[in-house]
């Protein structure tokens, strides 16, 4: 009892003594989303709201002219802006944008924007743009410089040195963030002095400075809303070209309008994950040293440069050498995904670890060990191998065969982030006579769960349930938030949710300790009462408590503190697979991820988190790539019947465990470290199951077909 | 989507007397029948046709039942969702069954109309997108043909290299359906296998014999009296909602029943998925008579039915794969 006491700082109490925080709590938005009440942006309907819909050009590469008319001819067509009228640098570039009365409408319009296009030469494949006569994508042409990282000598020499050298190329396609509410935005403008922006965001408080300037209106009168929010993985940092149009849109006509992305224009202009082509050789003696590690890495970002990551990858080598660069295509940039640039680096680099792991006949699991250099991850890699089974599975050192029908395998992989939080957020807590108690910033849920978060941690501080707290984000209006990227939202929103917590618990204290007839540090707060510690018989329920308050009631506010967050996480993963030898498929039977990430506030929502990320993990090992035609630059997959995400059919047993033994106190974010190790880990579990070794994602039926047919040459 | 009149005729002739007595270059906005519409809707929102009018037969009665009887007869009309419930065809003629129900998901089973099914459109990248001109919509070219052809034929290609899209109609070939077609000079029953077309048969626009003012009323499948067993396996990359890379309806009559080392009497095997149309194996099926029902048995009978496939630059796992599915299918009938 003795953490309910009012303490003489902010902290977050020792890790058994509390209540609410660390416990199971259901995401306060739940009900809301499940049946439908919950309101996305692009769900948003306003009175006289008009839909647009943006104009793409059919071709990757073209010198442009938009004309507008035919489509403002059309009856119900209000409104047309055009967003660019020279060259398109990209596939599927949007030029133009149409408003229109209904969004059947606002297709037609845009079908009617008469584009004169000259077509320029294109390059849409990295194969396209190394050609001697490829167009140039960027002035200075395709190839972005080289960096060069490690010591090439020293690298040659340890692999000329050592016991097994392996050479094999990897390649990782363009995954896309498929978010399921698309881009875009509905401006809320009439032609008055203020505008609210319903934007699909991943920063708030970044849309009205944006908005504004193109409504032409001070960022003050612009108020972004953002409650409800359907993924943004990285994709949704600004305004956007949908974003943009709809504020174009919107002051052209005086009437509010909705523009989101349709699902190819999501595909071809929302962004992507980098592709990565990887060059290696690798070495290991046979006493389990990793030696050598040398890897040629071409990113492709398309017309942006694409994501890089640790090198070498966590694992340590004697000696390492890395010559990374960007070739660049006429498609869209790639974007911020998700732990960007560390699947394509832990991918490659868990396969060589494989590849040689077999090559020296080591135990996939102690070669990881022996070369890792950190006894977090190695409790990790136990606790994962231990609960997926490797200390009973019969191929440890070889690979299976299987019984001629099926083979079952297991592989492993890890990652690290940092996660750490940074200050500009604030929270504000205010109590009411009547007992109600709304803690409010304005930072917006991406669906990780923060929202939950700041109902709770005000909940714990006055020993409420969580539900007595109501949570209001997702507001401009309200007391500013972050940017949520790199896994920083709960190390930025819960200090300051914690220190307004804090400081109205301890005015909130003061003002009792009168009543209670005790000293402020003796008021305590628990299980919905409020007493003197020492006397717990001696105090009042929550309610009568709050009746002693003003008709102003109690009010604090917050900002960030460092020492409530901390930064740095491991985890580690395990995925048990089943290959159908005839068929090439790969069902994954089991993954788990043991985890670090602090002290874990809500392990609900921290689980959740962690199978999403597994899940998407498994959609970039077997399914997910962008698929384009060279010579017709166009793309072929872009709608969700082709490119394909994972289903429940496709979903196994997923186990999050947290790693309990990290003790630390303090809260880390964990949104995009457990994306990371699944594609590695399911590869090696399809190599371990019969022998197939798939080098390029995703591991399709066909792909392991061949790799199954390589086996018997 | 392009606006467009709908009709509800009351009967199939009304219906016809609506379509176009010929194809011509106006094929692309003519009338369309329509009923279940899960496979027409989605190429008008594609813009892949854009018709001026269509012909709701959802209205006309008689066309949805199903009888099982000596043989079974279908209506045209049949959803997907009742040919997979019905106890007594899943008995009779599992293949049929086990084809519908491999289907898409169960809203669009629950819509879609077994004639519908069987006259689907491809679903090649390239005929799918709007943006490339392609030999089935008129242009000069198969793009697949040289460019991303991982899902398209390895048998019965060129001009075009299709497949065709439809679990029913392996199924339904496989079992020696008869197809009814309605037209404006009467009715006519054919082979179900003699319907469907291939690329350099007829118009490469086409994976069928209907004429412009025809539509299938209904198929009628011979019942195959005991020791007969059928079944249809079907391999996708996702579990569900997909179309398949390839399929097999195996229908198999073995001695004193589905044993294991039984004597095969008769064999009746048709891929789908690797072919513009239903691609029978008549090899395979030919060296299955008289053999033991036994895995050595299998092996060879599934290289024979793959004997001669001509894969393109990325589709040669299906010859392994349709292999491997004619494995596994001839075991899950013992």
């Amino acid at each position: 009892m003795t953490s309910n006491k009012t303490a003489d700082k902010p902290g977050w109490g020792a890790r058994g003594d509390h209540k609410i925080l660390h416990h199971d709590t259901p995401r306060a938005s739940a009900p809301d989303k499940v049946s439908g009440a919950a309101l996305y942006s692009h769900d948003r309907r306003v009175p006289g709201m008009l839909y647009g819909r943006l104009v793409c050009v059919p071709v990757a590469c073209a010198r442009i002219e938009v004309d507008l008319a035919p489509a403002l001819a059309l009856e119900g067509v209000l409104a047309g802006v055009v967003l660019r009228d020279e060259e398109t640098r990209f596939m599927g570039q949007a030029v133009a944008a149409v408003a229109a009365e209904t969004p059947e409408l606002a297709d037609d319009g845009a079908r009617a924007v008469a584009l004169e296009f000259e077509e320029l030469p294109w390059a849409v494949t990295p194969e396209q743009a190394l050609l001697p006569d490829a167009p140039k994508v960027r002035r200075r042409g395709n190839r972005g410089r080289v960096r060069k990282i490690g010591d090439a000598k020293a690298t040659e020499d340890a692999l000329a040195a050592a016991d097994f050298i392996m050479t094999a190329d990897y390649s990782v396609p363009v995954q896309h963030h498929v978010c399921l509410e698309p881009h875009g935005v509905l401006c809320d403008w009439r032609g008055g002095d203020t505008a609210t922006i319903y934007a699909s965001t991943q920063v708030a408080f970044g849309v009205p400075g944006s908005a504004a300037d193109l409504l032409g209106l001070d960022e003050q009168s612009v108020r972004c809303i953002v409650h409800h929010m359907g993924g943004g993985f990285g994709s949704k940092f600004s305004l956007d070209t949908p974003g943009r149009a709809a504020c174009l849109l919107s002051r052209e006509c005086k009437r509010p309008v909705l523009l989101m992305n349709d699902r190819t224009q999501e595909f071809q202009t929302g962004g992507n994950r980098s592709g990565s082509i990887q060059r290696v050789r690798a070495a290991a003696n046979r006493d389990g040293r990793l030696m050598a590690l040398r890897i040629e890495i071409d990113k492709i970002g398309g017309v942006g440069g694409g994501a890089g990551g640790p090198k070498p990858f966590h694992y340590r080598p004697s000696a390492s050498y890395f010559e990374e660069g960007s070739v660049h295509t006429h498609t869209d940039s790639s974007r911020a995904m998700r732990a960007p640039g560390h699947p394509q680096v832990a991918f490659v680099t868990e396969s060589v670890m494989d590849e040689l792991a077999y090559g020296v006949g080591a135990d996939l699991l102690e070669f990881r060990k022996q070369n890792i250099h950190s006894e977090v991850w190695s409790r990790q890699l136990d606790r994962v191998a231990d609960e997926i089974g490797w200390s009973s599975h019969p191929h440890r050192r070889t690979p299976g065969r299987g019984d001629g029908w099926t083979a079952e395998g297991i592989g492993f992989a890890i990652s690290a982030w940092g996660g750490g939080g940074h200050g500009g957020g604030q929270a504000t807590v205010r109590i009411t006579r009547s007992g109600t108690v709304t803690c409010s910033i304005g930072v917006q849920d991406l669906g990780t769960g923060i929202r939950t978060l700041v109902a709770m941690i005000p909940a714990e501080e006055f020993g409420l349930q969580a539900d007595a707290v109501e949570a209001r984000i997702g507001d401009t209006n309200l007391p500013p938030g972050v940017g949520s990227g790199g896994s920083v939202t709960t190390g930025s929103i819960a200090p300051p949710v914690k220190v307004a917590s804090w400081k109205a618990r301890r005015a909130f204290a003061e003002h009792l300790a009168p009543l209670l007839d005790c000293p402020v540090e003796r008021v305590m707060f628990a299980a919905g009462r409020v007493f003197d510690g020492d006397a717990p018989k001696r105090g009042l329920t929550w309610h009568e408590a709050c009746g002693t308050l003003t008709n102003e009631g109690l009010q604090e506010t917050g900002d960030w503190r460092g020492d409530l967050q901390g930064s740095g996480v491991h985890g580690a993963q395990a995925a048990r697979v089943r290959v159908d030898l005839m068929t090439g498929r790969v069902q994954v039977l089991k993954m788990v991820c043991c985890q670090d990430s602090g002290l874990v506030l809500n392990p609900l929502t921290w689980r959740s988190q962690v199978k999403g990320a597994m899940i998407q993990g498994l959609g970039q090992a077997l399914l997910e790539e962008r698929v384009l035609d060279a010579d017709l630059g166009i793309g072929l997959n872009a709608q969700l019947q082709d490119y394909k995400i994972p289903g429940c059919l496709e979903i196994p047993e997923l186990v999050a465990l947290i790693d309990e033994e990290d003790t630390r106190e303090f809260p880390i974010g964990v949104g995009e470290p457990p994306v990371i190790p699944g594609p590695g880990a399911i590869a090696g579990a399809v190599h371990n199951a019969c022998g197939a070794r798939v080098r390029h994602l995703p591991m399709t039926p066909d792909k392991v077909l061949d790799a199954l047919a390589l086996l018997e040459d | 989507m392009k606006s467009f009149k709908i009709y509800s005729p009351a009967s199939i002739d009304e219906a016809l007397k609506l379509l176009p007595h010929s194809r011509g270059p106006a094929a692309f906005n003519a009338a369309r029948l329509v009923a279940g519409g899960q496979d027409l809707l989605g190429e008008m929102k594609d813009h892949l046709v854009e018709p001026e009018a269509l012909v709701n037969l959802t209205g006309i009665p008689g066309l949805d039942t199903i009888h099982c009887g000596s043989s079974l007869t279908l209506g045209a009309l049949v959803r997907l969702v009742s040919l997979e419930r019905h106890g007594e065809l899943r008995a009779g003629w599992t293949a049929i069954a086990e084809a519908a129900e491999s289907v898409a998901s169960p809203q669009i089973r629950s819509q879609a109309t077994l004639g519908g099914n069987l006259c689907q459109r491809p679903r090649c990248w390239y005929y799918r997108n709007e943006h490339a001109p392609c030999i089935k919509k008129g242009g000069h070219e198969c793009f697949a043909e040289a460019g991303q052809n991982k899902y398209n034929a390895i048998f019965g290609g060129g001009p075009s290299y299709i497949v065709h899209p439809s679990d029913l109609a392996p199924a339904l070939v496989c079992l020696d359906a008869t197809v009814t077609i309605a037209g404006g000079r009467g009715r006519r029953d054919m082979l179900l296998e003699d319907f469907f077309t291939l690329p350099n048969e007829g118009s490469v626009e086409r994976e069928n014999v209907l004429k412009a003012d025809e539509a299938v009323v209904g198929v009628s499948v011979p019942r195959l009296p005991s020791p007969w067993r059928s079944c249809y396996l079907k391999f996708r990359e996702r579990g569900s909602f997909d179309f398949a890379l390839a399929s097999v309806a195996v229908a198999l009559a073995v001695e004193g029943g589905a044993v294991e080392g039984g004597e095969i009497k008769a064999a009746k095997i048709v891929l789908g998925g690797v072919a513009p149309i239903p691609w029978r194996c008549t090899k395979a099926e030919n060296y299955l008579v008289g053999k033991p029902h036994e895995p050595a048995t299998w092996r060879r009978a599934a290289e024979l039915a793959v004997e001669g496939a001509e894969p393109l630059e990325h589709n040669g796992y299906k010859v392994r794969l349709a292999n491997g599915l004619c494995q596994k299918a001839l075991r899950h009938l013992a």
